[in-house]
């Protein structure tokens, strides 16, 4: 499993093409920025925020649906809407 | 126990959750096959949820749920997804131990739990930080690379390397888990 790099550093090449694929995830518009260390910096940094701004969304909407869910009855429409998907 | 009594008008029996699933049928061929396995898990936890627990601690139990059955539906191969399973397993692990303790601090003085075991308590899903293990430095990576090590579960021992690469699957599967749970809210705020 931990299988040992024969090199012993990863080419700029690769990192590179990781960090422009990490940027077309991002929401932000892709810019068209050098490989140099200013905007991989701002990079990773709005990656964080945009995960941390997914992290709080999933904190939202778990809220939002145990909220809906304790208006739910058991045998409610819901819970059969729920079973029918899972079928 | 604010029970309606007054059934509410009851849905279209089947129409109504195909357009959904078929949403998330489309979605599935082109970002990844794993969005049905993504909304099966999630829906299985949810229905298990919806009868077996108090309403409390309700959030928190859906939140876990979501992570947990992102990481279910994410390959094994991924190490965040391992990561991820293993701090359930040491959460569930954690708990147990800590009836058993809170029990005995009643009954003797007995030393309070370490301080890594409260942060997970707490409900975070981050990675629990090493004590004594510092992430492997590699060249050319910036600082910020511990910010986004914190963030992503079992990034602190990883290389720069694969953690761009775990981030990457990570935010692909945050923005599916977010999506599924929008369209869900979505679905049963419209009934």
């Amino acid at each position: 499993m931990s299988s040992r790099r024969s090199r012993a550093s990863v080419s700029e090449e690769e990192i590179n093409e990781l960090i422009s694929r990490l940027q077309t995830l991002l929401p932000s518009a892709p810019r068209r920025g050098s490989s140099s260390q200013a905007s991989t910096t701002k990079l990773l940094k709005e990656t964080c925020s945009y995960i941390k701004s997914l992290h709080r969304e999933v904190d939202d909407l778990s809220d939002r649906l145990s909220d809906l869910m304790a208006t739910m009855d058991h045998n409610s429409p819901g819970a059969e809407i729920i079973r029918s998907l899972l079928r | 126990m604010a029970a309606k009594r007054t059934a509410p008008p009851p849905p279209p029996p089947t129409p109504n959750p195909i357009p959904n699933r078929r949403a998330l049928a489309s979605g599935a061929g082109s970002a990844s096959p794993s969005k049905r396995m993504l909304a099966f898990h999630f829906l299985r936890a949810l229905s298990r949820i919806s009868s077996a627990t108090p309403v409390a601690c309700r959030t928190r139990t859906i939140r876990r749920a979501a992570y947990f059955s992102m990481a279910r539906a994410a390959s094994p191969r991924r190490s965040w997804s391992r990561a991820l399973l293993r701090q359930v397993r040491v959460r569930r692990a954690v708990r147990s131990r800590r009836a058993v303790l809170m029990r005995r601090r009643v009954v003797s003085a007995a030393p309070a739990p370490p301080l890594g075991v409260r942060s997970i308590s707490a409900g975070q899903i981050t990675s629990a930080p090493l004590a004594g293990a510092p992430p492997p430095r590699q060249a050319g990576e910036p600082a910020r690379a511990d910010a986004l090590r914190r963030l992503v579960p079992g990034g602190g021992e990883m290389e720069y390397c694969s953690l761009l690469e775990e981030t990457a699957d990570y935010v692909r599967c945050l923005r599916a888990q977010v999506q599924l749970m929008q369209g869900l809210v979505d679905l049963f705020s419209g009934q």
